[in-house]
């Protein structure tokens, strides 16, 4: 309870000195009051007050704080360093961190005022002085490294009127002045301030030149150039009438040309080179003006316009392969003369077969794949190839679909991926065959070779033969082609013809 | 199967010619025919599953699209 009170009194005179004194305050004196550290919390007080230094039980508050500060200092200096560290750990919540927050917001505002102070001292001399007295004063509150940088700014206040009148000397006396700041409290809003008050003048006409420069030359040629114009306007301007030639035809020079007027002054003498007095000249010139300012919407326009350019060509490129890859397509078509035939016959077989079906969907489907899938398709040997006649896949797609349990008839949205699949299959097969004949060391896919495959895809095993699947599925004339070969072929080809044999004498 | 013919043999030569880069044997086709019928037969068999699965009436292309990649993986050799 009466720590409490105490505790304001204390802090501010800490403060000044340093903060740490004021978290250890209570508690020190209880630990460090005897000279061997034993320490009971308990009369913890009782003993510190009166232990050593006997402060007088009955005293007023105010002397008792200023017996625990001595008490708190006795024991700072004799406490080995260990500690003291633990103490301020434990203590660190409460007080010190609030008033060293609290010291570095009032730095920042101080700061900041000092600086406001010292760019509008140049503009009233009168006001510096109660300026910088209001922010010693905060300072010191804040923290007391400060006062020796505020003892500086007021030495300094007779030479303010310096600043106003050379530009030139100014820079480096306000850089002088806030660097220490800066170091100090290490805040980048000060860093700004204290530079900006300094940059416009030099640095705004530089910065902005340099990355507009950046990105216009990002965009149109030489990247290092860019660097180099960074650095030096002069190789800027240089550089700008190449850009400015190639980018004549671009409307936007004319934005460009209003920022131009703070460099006529410095440029003058640039102008003269040539080039570089395009860029200078503001709007009469017009053509490639490049002032610093002027450079940016550049920027902005520069980077749109290359890819434009870029990409004009790059269609073109693209164009014709189009172009020719549809020149194939319709090669193709020629080509595939045939295959519409084989279509246009076919097409009766389906009324024949199919009666319900409606005519003119079949007529029509065949047709769009005559036209188009059939003559797109390419192998990846680039050979081209037509698609089984969606008739028979139609056929055989009905035939299983109903066998298997579904009902109506299929659509030709299912159509198309039934071709689609179709396709990917014979894709899938043909290197599967190409891969076993290779295997063999033959150049022509094999019967063998069809059964290896069926084998591996499991379609054959003891029970069910090839023979009996042929049976099952495909018609006389087939299984007879299937018969024609001699008997040399391997074993399992022996077992068809056997079975056909069977199946015929049956 | 009534039909007098079952496929275009030169057709089907053709294809897998052209995706083998190798020459097929006279009587091959026939069998890589009928390879391709029992795919077809998976095929629909699985996207008519799918579409009662599905509440589709028919086969219907997302049915068939769906069990595509399956039924390919079937037939892998």
């Amino acid at each position: 309870m009466a720590r409490e009170s105490q505790r304001p009194d204390a802090t501010p005179r800490r403060g000044v000195s340093s903060a740490e004194p004021t978290a250890s305050t209570a508690r020190r004196s209880i630990y460090r009051t005897p000279g061997s550290q034993a320490r009971v919390p308990l009369r913890a007080q009782g003993l510190s007050a009166s232990g050593r230094k006997a402060a007088p039980p009955n005293a007023t508050p105010h002397a008792r704080a200023a017996f625990r500060t001595i008490d708190s200092r006795r024991a700072a200096i004799f406490t080995p360093h260990r500690t003291r560290r633990k103490s301020l750990r434990e203590v660190r919540d409460s007080p010190r961190d609030f008033l060293l927050n609290l010291g570095r917001v009032l730095a920042r505002n101080t700061q900041v005022i000092t600086t406001s102070s010292s760019s509008s001292s140049s503009s009233s001399p009168g006001d510096d002085k109660q300026g910088p007295g209001s922010d010693d004063s905060a300072d010191e509150l804040s923290l007391g490294t400060i006062h020796v940088e505020d003892d500086e700014d007021e030495e300094e206040l007779p030479n303010r009127p310096r600043l106003s009148l050379p530009i030139d000397e100014e820079d480096d006396d306000d850089s002088d002045d806030l660097q220490p700041h800066r170091s100090v409290v290490f805040d980048d809003d000060n860093n700004f301030t204290m530079q900006s008050i300094e940059m416009p003048r030099r640095a705004i006409n530089e910065q902005p030149g340099s990355r507009f420069s950046m990105g216009s030359r990002m965009s149109d040629y030489f990247n290092t150039n860019d660097m180099l114009h960074s650095e030096e306007i002069g190789i800027d301007s240089g550089f700008f009438p190449p850009t400015a030639v190639l980018e004549e035809g671009n409307i936007t020079m004319g934005v460009e040309e209003l920022s131009s007027p703070e460099r006529l002054d410095s440029d003058g003498a640039r102008r003269d080179l040539g080039r570089e007095s395009d860029f200078g000249f503001e709007i009469p010139v017009g053509d490639m003006n490049e002032s610093t300012f002027v450079i940016a919407p550049q920027v902005q326009e520069s980077p749109t316009h290359p890819p434009l350019d870029a990409g004009e060509p790059m269609f073109e490129d693209f164009a014709p392969l189009v172009d020719q890859r549809s020149d194939d397509y319709d090669d193709d078509d020629l080509g595939e003369v045939p295959a519409l035939e084989e279509e246009s016959i076919e097409i009766p077989e389906r009324d024949q077969h199919e009666d319900t079906v409606a005519e003119p969907l079949i007529a029509k489907r065949a047709v769009v794949h005559g036209l188009q899938k059939k003559s797109i398709k390419v192998s990846k040997h680039g050979i081209e190839y037509p698609s089984l006649p969606p008739t028979v896949v139609k056929r055989l797609a009905q035939t299983f679909a109903t066998a298997s349990g579904a009902k109506g008839k299929i659509t030709p949205d299912a159509m198309n991926s039934i071709m689609q699949a179709s396709d990917w299959f014979f894709e899938q097969l043909g290197e599967d065959l190409q891969a076993y004949a290779k295997h063999a060391g033959r150049k022509t896919i094999d019967e063998s070779d069809v059964l290896t495959l069926m084998k591996r895809q499991r379609q054959i095993n003891p029970q069910t033969t090839p023979f009996a699947l042929a049976q099952r599925h495909l018609p006389r004339e087939l299984l007879q082609e299937l018969r024609m070969p001699p008997p040399a072929v391997p074993k399992k080809r022996r077992k068809m013809n056997q079975g056909v044999d069977d199946d015929e004498v049956t | 199967m009534a039909g007098r013919k079952l496929y275009p043999r030169a057709t089907v030569k053709k294809i897998v010619k052209a995706h083998s880069n190798c020459n097929v044997s006279k009587n091959a086709d026939v069998m890589i025919f009928l390879d391709y019928m029992l795919f077809m037969q998976t095929l629909m068999k699985e996207a008519a599953i799918e579409a009662k699965q599905g509440g589709e009436r028919g086969v219907t292309a997302r049915s068939v699209k769906k069990v595509t990649a399956d039924s390919l993986a079937k037939f892998r050799g």
